[in-house]
């Protein structure tokens, strides 16, 4: 154990982490467009929170039936006091970056938060089934 | 004279409550034409559409909040014209005005209203307070409409300013909405409170309105003054009824 704990890791120190990397990418992708986007309103549509904060749900990576790996994460908001847990939940792509939401039972790309129209797309975020043997 | 400076003084408060709530709502009335611009962008989804989507007829639910949104942008601003003596002393322009708001607000406005109370978010309360809402709007106009057709300016005016005061719950209520959420109440409870507070508030302020207007419109004041006028020392010895009602009426 003391031999092997000065074998230098294969790591960089520099490199960030899997949560650290998702949480960045959900931040620039999601988080600062809609903050952007969301400027005093006078509509019916529910006024911007006052704080949002990301969540990566799994630190070890899933893949879908296609075999891409994904990391799901959540956004919580606050309006007042309490914060509101799963206010946006989704998933991003590790290879190519892509950000998928939750809206209704399906997950669309994160564009539609802004505006973009986008249908609902079949198998992403989902964990492929594990075939377990008894 | 204290009776008669205070009449005055009462007039003026009415009139400058008048022109303060029709200037607001007129401002109120465009900045919400102005914000709902973006629904009208087809390549673009608005924050509130984004909000709502997915819902169980899209196409219908956003053609409805397409006409509903242009139908208020013109109906809204046409009533609170309609409300002014500028428009009331020119009865042509009045009538014709009028029947065009009347078929807009009737054909357009309240039946996408309740298509889009359907999916209105904060539950069934909501859509109960927003279905009520147009209801009165309906029925106000209906009734406001027959009574023009009948000559009863009284009740006529009195329909109207329900149509009017339901109308100005959107103005209100994105106020309020505005307001609750800078003390940083939870929105999801502003919204029902920012609905239904607007809603039954306007039915009791237009109520309260009317009966006052009913109260004015029988002279009460002016005879008062009349009386001043004419209470001359020899009609102290006179019975007052005689000042007040000097027209002969039958006996018992």
């Amino acid at each position: 154990m003391l031999v092997l704990s000065f074998v230098p890791s294969l790591a960089l120190a520099d490199e960030p982490s899997l949560v650290e990397w998702a949480e960045h990418r959900i931040d620039a992708g999601i988080v600062k467009p809609l903050a952007e986007r969301e400027g005093s309103r006078f509509s019916r549509s529910r006024p911007p929170p006052h704080e949002r904060r990301i969540r990566v749900n799994e630190a070890s990576l899933s893949k879908d039936r296609r075999g891409r790996s994904f990391v799901a994460f959540a956004i919580d908001v606050r309006f007042g006091g309490d914060w509101q847990k799963d206010d946006i939940v989704g998933c991003v792509y590790t290879g190519s970056g892509d950000l998928f939401v939750k809206r209704g039972d399906g997950y669309r790309a994160a564009a539609f938060l802004f505006g973009k129209k986008a249908d609902p797309v079949g198998g992403v975020c989902t964990p492929a089934p594990t075939s377990t043997r008894s | 004279m204290a009776c008669r400076v205070k009449h005055k003084v009462q007039r003026f408060l009415a009139i400058l409550v008048r022109r303060g709530f029709l200037v607001t709502m007129l401002a109120g009335s465009a900045l919400i034409t102005a914000m709902s611009v973006a629904y009208f962008d087809f390549e673009t989804l608005p924050p509130f559409v984004v909000e709502k989507l997915p819902v169980r007829f899209e196409a219908l639910w956003l053609a409805s909040l397409r006409i509903h949104v242009a139908a208020a942008a013109l109906s809204f601003p046409l009533c609170l014209s309609l409300m002014t003596r500028m428009l009331q002393r020119r009865p042509v322009w009045h009538r014709w005005l009028g029947r065009v708001t009347g078929v807009v607000v009737l054909f357009a406005l309240v039946p996408t209203g309740t298509v889009l109370a359907f999916d209105a978010k904060g539950g069934w309360s909501v859509t109960v307070g927003f279905l009520l809402s147009a209801a009165i709007v309906a029925a106000a106009i209906v009734l406001g409409v027959r009574a023009a057709r009948r000559r009863d300016l009284t009740s006529h005016a009195r329909a109207m300013r329900h149509v009017v005061g339901q109308m100005s719950v959107a103005v209100v209520s994105r106020a309020m909405i505005v307001g609750l959420d800078t003390v940083g109440f939870d929105p999801d409870l502003v919204y029902v409170v920012a609905l239904w507070g607007p809603v039954l508030a306007s039915v009791l302020v237009v109520e309260l309105v009317s009966r006052r207007g009913d109260f004015w419109n029988r002279n009460h004041v002016p005879f008062v003054e009349r009386i001043h006028r004419e209470l001359t020392p020899l009609a102290l010895v006179m019975r007052a009824r005689a000042v007040v009602r000097p027209v002969a009426r039958p006996g018992r």
